[in-house]
């Protein structure tokens, strides 16, 4: 006892540090941000004024006007497009197989969902997969065409959708669906009418999850697909990179628009997006 | 249940697509790789020609040890960082802990690619707001992305940076599911904050703490992006990892021969992880 109060000016103190440290740490977590954002606002006089200026500038949009010029707004629409299809197919494809493995005993279903589970970390590993996925796709004939990216995303995404949708799938009363049988209805009643409107929060962090990881997606992006109208958001700022070379002002502009389609889906649906994280906070 | 298929009519969708898309790739690859590459087409079967050709050169080793300097530290380093920051949120009130929590997921649900350019326009040599920032405490402007070490430094800085945001939910949810009665009685019974962190938080994070590494291990050894976008591999291939050398010596080079066989030992190390995540994620179906 007597240690303990002895301690506690100290570890008062201690503590205090700490706290300011992960204080710093946490705005130090956004300066790259922060920064990125403003240069794209200042005009080239300011963008390369030495040492740097944070507020003490007048905003233009010139570098926006040159970044929409470039045709971005044309990859934007195109990524919008891939997403809006992959997170339809991913909850479409997700909700019957959610269902099914844990309403039914069937033979293999341990294996299965063993293979769903092994497949969420898989389609992490973009750098050894894909040169697979390539020479499969280019030998075949998909590359180059409006489905290739979705078919690859949906299914990045979807082995996730199937866990967390299971998920909450496990906390719905039996009885519910036992009785929508019972009353003469289908399966695929019971999944329309009771799973749809009962799963919908997961539903909805299994979509959000999937718009997030089909508009950030590069690799299969940058190889799978050459035609301009068909590049997604993505590999379109690669791109610029090699375009822009060392002007900041249009690559930060572009990056700034990138994030934006983001930050709506967080605003919007930021718990969804969080409690998603935590229920299925298994990818990197 | 009146049909025994209806299970096998509802999974079935979903696993031709991830058969088609994730796994038949890899067989056709594994063939693909056994066969002589001329001009991005398979001409006839060579044997292990490609793999010789792969592990004959004398670049690889040191790729393989860039890849594991950077993979280790990135690790390391995220898991520590976040290891604090979870702790720490966990102790503030719900709406403050949220406000917190959200601000560290942001860079990364951002991309890597907007990510990794941001970062890289922050360290940018001569005008980068950091050069500024390390300039005025040591008198002396220099280019951190043009010295090997430093490239592998910000390399690692980039890849901790972008994933705390990922560690810290896993984390975070890990220590919410720890009942608060277990601090209490060890608090009761005189133990202190640090003993409590190191004697039961640890040891009842061990699966979540495992789970992250795993994870991160995975992501960071096949991100091709990072290294791709901060530095293209260089200074002079310091920063060189396998992921972007079988990425360059696929799009760059067009050796797809060599790129395919490293690919698929690549893969071959990605299943181990993807057992030990398996292992560690107490799935049940």
């Amino acid at each position: 006892m007597s240690a303990a109060t002895a301690r506690r000016p100290m570890g008062r103190l201690v503590q205090a540090l700490v706290t300011g440290l992960l204080c710093v740490l946490v705005l130090v977590n956004l300066l790259p941000l922060v920064w990125g954002v403003l240069t794209s606002f200042k005009a080239d006089s300011d963008l390369f004024r030495f040492p740097p200026v944070f507020f003490d500038f007048t905003p233009t949009l010139a570098h926006y006007e040159r970044v929409v010029a470039s045709g971005f707004l044309g990859s934007m629409g195109t990524s919008i497009f891939y997403a809006a299809v992959t997170v339809a197919a991913t909850l479409a494809l997700a909700l019957p197989a959610a269902y099914a493995f844990d309403r039914f005993e069937f033979p293999g279903r341990q294996a299965l969902f063993l293979l769903v589970v092994a497949c969420i970390p898989l389609s992490l590993g973009a750098a050894a997969l894909l040169i697979p996925n390539y020479v499969y796709f280019v030998e075949i004939g998909l590359t180059n065409t409006w489905f290739v990216l979705p078919l690859i995303y949906t299914a990045h995404q979807l082995p996730m959708a199937i866990w967390i949708v299971k998920g909450v799938i496990e906390s719905i009363p039996r009885e519910l669906d036992e009785a929508a049988i019972v009353d003469g209805g289908t399966h695929f009643d019971v999944l329309r009418f009771v799973m749809l409107p009962l799963t919908r929060p997961a539903m909805g962090a299994a979509g959000v999850l999937a718009f997030v990881g089909t508009w950030n997606e590069f690799v299969a992006g940058s190889v799978m697909v050459d035609a301009p109208s068909l590049k997604p958001v993505q590999p379109m700022i690669y791109s610029f990179i090699g375009f822009f070379g060392r002007e900041w002002g249009p690559l930060t502009a572009a990056a700034t628009l990138a994030i934006v389609p983001i930050l709506v889906a967080f605003a919007l649906l930021g718990r969804h997006i969080v409690s998603g994280l935590t229920k299925g906070a298994v990818k990197g | 249940m009146r049909d025994a298929r209806t299970p096998f009519a509802f999974v079935a969708p979903a696993f031709a697509l991830l058969g088609f898309v994730l796994l038949s790739p890899v067989v056709y690859a594994g063939w693909f790789s056994l066969q002589r590459v001329e001009y991005g087409a398979p001409t006839g079967f060579a044997g292990l020609l490609n793999f010789r050709r792969l592990f004959d050169s004398d670049s690889l080793l040191p790729t393989f040890g860039r890849t594991a300097l950077h993979t280790g530290l990135s690790v390391v380093f995220t898991i520590g960082i976040a290891l604090a920051l979870a702790v720490w949120i966990d102790r503030l009130r719900p709406r403050l802990g949220f406000i917190v929590q959200t601000i560290v997921i942001v860079p990364w649900i951002i991309s890597t690619v907007v990510a990794t350019l941001l970062f890289r326009w922050v360290f940018v040599n001569d005008i980068g707001i950091a050069a500024y920032f390390i300039g005025t405490f040591t008198g002396e402007v220099s280019g951190i992305l043009t010295e090997p070490g430093g490239a592998m430094g910000l390399l690692v800085l980039v890849s901790v940076w972008k994933r705390i945001g990922y560690a810290v939910i896993v984390l975070l949810a890990g220590l919410k599911s720890i009942p608060s009665e277990l601090d209490e009685a060890a608090r009761i019974d005189g133990a202190s904050g640090w003993q409590i962190f190191r004697r039961i938080t640890l040891p009842l994070l061990k699966t979540p703490l495992l789970l992250t590494a795993v994870v991160l291990t995975l992501s960071n050894i096949n991100t091709v992006e990072t290294p791709l976008i901060l530095t293209g591999g260089g200074p002079s291939d310091a920063t060189r990892t396998l992921a972007i050398d079988v990425y360059e010596r696929a799009f760059a080079v067009f050796d797809l021969g060599s790129a395919t066989a490293l690919a698929l030992v690549m893969f071959a190390g990605n299943i181990l992880l993807v057992l030990a995540y398996v292992r560690l994620s107490r799935w049940r179906a």
